[in-house]
């Protein structure tokens, strides 16, 4: 009994303290412009929607690890040893199984761990273990609305600072390279970056474009009906300017909900 | 009410949605749009790979791979089918290529990927490298049959970099001059083999400079057409083996 007690206290602690770790920003109910003209995918609309807290840094390592210290959960990396990673020299696109890989080794065991990375954002999780994080932690992922919302900082651009791509650098940590054939640590980083190392949002929101593609909750007007697939949003560091180019307030990717990779993560958010 | 409402909303076909917002691509174009994303179905032991698929995924809710064994048992016309027909990795996250105005009139930069979240492994990918003249010949003979060539097919050939198949290529594209995304392979062909008289062409700046959209492409008209046809036949004379 004393045991019982004891677990209950050590995950109720390690709850709180890995909330307390997240700041967040408030953004209140309203109407609000999301999307493109011409962009079937997610066109441009007029949304209505509730206050909500938004995140103001992705999920790091640390706060992830508590979550695994707490409830002892095993993601579908470490139970499918399927696991996609990158190394430079790869064509664009191309991605390599490695049966090691899951969040401690996100770009498998011979890449090195995260021990010096604590603070960067966690990676190599799918959409499933995001939810878990989420339900344990008393937070859930934003609609896909809500992280546009929260990313355009009041901007109605593709880019919350206009419409420049080039100013990416002050902002993102992005692929700077032409290609994926040699590695490009020009903006300090060639994986993922610590969260807020680069500059904020307009609202103080860090990394929305690049570091990790965030998963997020909802359907777009593609889905078809009955689809399982899952979105994130935002670019990572993988993507540059000719691949992938989806660090913008924009473009919504697609990716199966099992699927783990390193350059995908997410951030939470809470009711207000 | 309301859930009646959207529910029925979300039974539109993609076409009502679209005529919401947009202005409409034409039957045609639509038509086409439809057309690229048709992958070629191989009948070599088609009926025995779908079986031993169906085993692995009884959901079809997750990348599964048939296991060494089973895969071994396969004969190489076999494996060819089940690369076809069943990729067994994670594909990137990436965007859905919705239907565009005048797609049939428009030779894109890259030719879509075959199989939304999914791609080939490792293992598939080396067996299309490690058997590129047997799986030529099974693309020509299939093609040749079908009358077409699936988008497959298409990402094979760029896979193995089969610049060998350039010629059937360019006859079977002579034929109809339908697809234009057979046009589109010969620029990709010319673009991952850094062709010096391509890489110094406004084509190759319009489509994959620096700046170059990845949705980037070059209107489909005679000349253009023509130009791509001797590059690539060029190319295919000049390339060293």
């Amino acid at each position: 009994m004393k045991y019982l007690l004891g677990m209950a206290m050590l995950l109720i602690v390690a709850t709180v303290a890995a909330q307390d770790s997240l700041r967040f920003i408030a953004v209140p109910a309203g109407s609000y412009v999301v999307g493109a003209k011409n962009f079937p995918l997610n066109p441009k609309r007029t949304v209505r929607l509730a206050a909500f807290r938004i995140a103001v840094t992705e999920v790091t390592n640390a706060q992830f690890a508590a979550f695994v210290q707490a409830t002892g959960y095993v993601t579908d990396a470490q139970r499918r040893h399927n696991a996609m990673v990158f190394e430079p020299g790869l064509k664009e696109f191309r991605w390599l199984e490695d049966s090691t890989a899951y969040w401690e080794y996100p770009n498998g065991v011979s890449r090195g761990d995260i021990s010096a990375k604590m603070d960067h954002p966690v990676t190599c999780i799918s959409f499933a273990d995001a939810q878990a994080y989420c339900n344990w932690s008393g937070c859930r992922l934003p609609t896909l609305d809500e992280w546009e919302v929260a990313a355009r900082a009041g901007s109605d651009t593709r880019y919350f600072w206009g419409g420049d791509r080039d100013a990416i650098t002050a902002y993102a940590n992005v692929w700077l390279g032409h290609d994926h054939l040699s590695a490009d640590t020009a903006d300090g980083y060639m994986y993922t970056a610590p969260v807020a190392h680069f500059k904020p949002n307009p609202w103080g929101l860090y990394d929305v474009y690049g570091n990790v593609f965030e998963f997020c909750e909802g359907r777009t007007a593609l889905d078809k009906p009955n689809s399982t697939q899952a979105h994130a949003r935002g670019g990572s560091w993988w993507c540059s300017k000719n691949s992938c180019s989806f660090f913008n307030s924009v473009d919504i990717g697609n990716i199966h909900r099992h699927a783990s990779f390193s350059n995908l993560g997410f951030r939470v958010v809470k009711a207000n | 009410m309301k859930f009646l409402f959207l529910g029925l909303l979300s039974l539109l076909p993609f076409r009502t949605l679209l005529a919401q917002e947009y202005p409409m691509p034409s039957k045609e174009s639509m038509a086409y749009h439809e057309a690229r994303f048709r992958k070629s179905i191989p009948p070599y032991g088609l009926a025995k790979v779908k079986e031993m698929i169906a085993k692995i995924q009884p959901d079809a809710d997750e990348a599964e791979a048939l296991s060494s064994r089973d895969y071994l048992s396969l004969s190489l016309r076999e494996k060819f089918t089940y690369h076809m027909i069943h990729p067994e990795t994670y594909a990137q996250n990436c965007d859905a290529v919705p239907p565009v105005m005048d797609e049939n009139k428009k030779i894109f930069s890259r030719i879509p990927s075959s199989f939304g979240d999914f791609i080939w492994s490792k293992r598939q990918a080396d067996f299309l490298v490690e058997n590129k003249d047997s799986v030529c010949a099974l693309i020509k003979e299939s093609a040749l049959r079908s009358k077409r060539i699936g988008c497959n097919y298409k990402e094979a050939i760029l896979e193995m970099n089969a610049v060998e198949m350039i010629p059937f290529l360019v006859d079977f594209y002579n034929r109809d001059k339908k697809d234009l995304d057979l046009l589109t392979v010969f620029l990709q062909l010319m673009e991952q083999n850094k062709y010096e008289p391509f890489m110094k062409s406004a084509s190759w700046k319009k489509l994959y400079s620096e700046n170059a959209s990845y949705e980037a492409y070059l209107d489909y008209n005679s000349a253009n057409e023509a130009l791509i046809l001797q590059r690539v036949t060029d190319f295919y004379k000049n390339y060293k083996r």
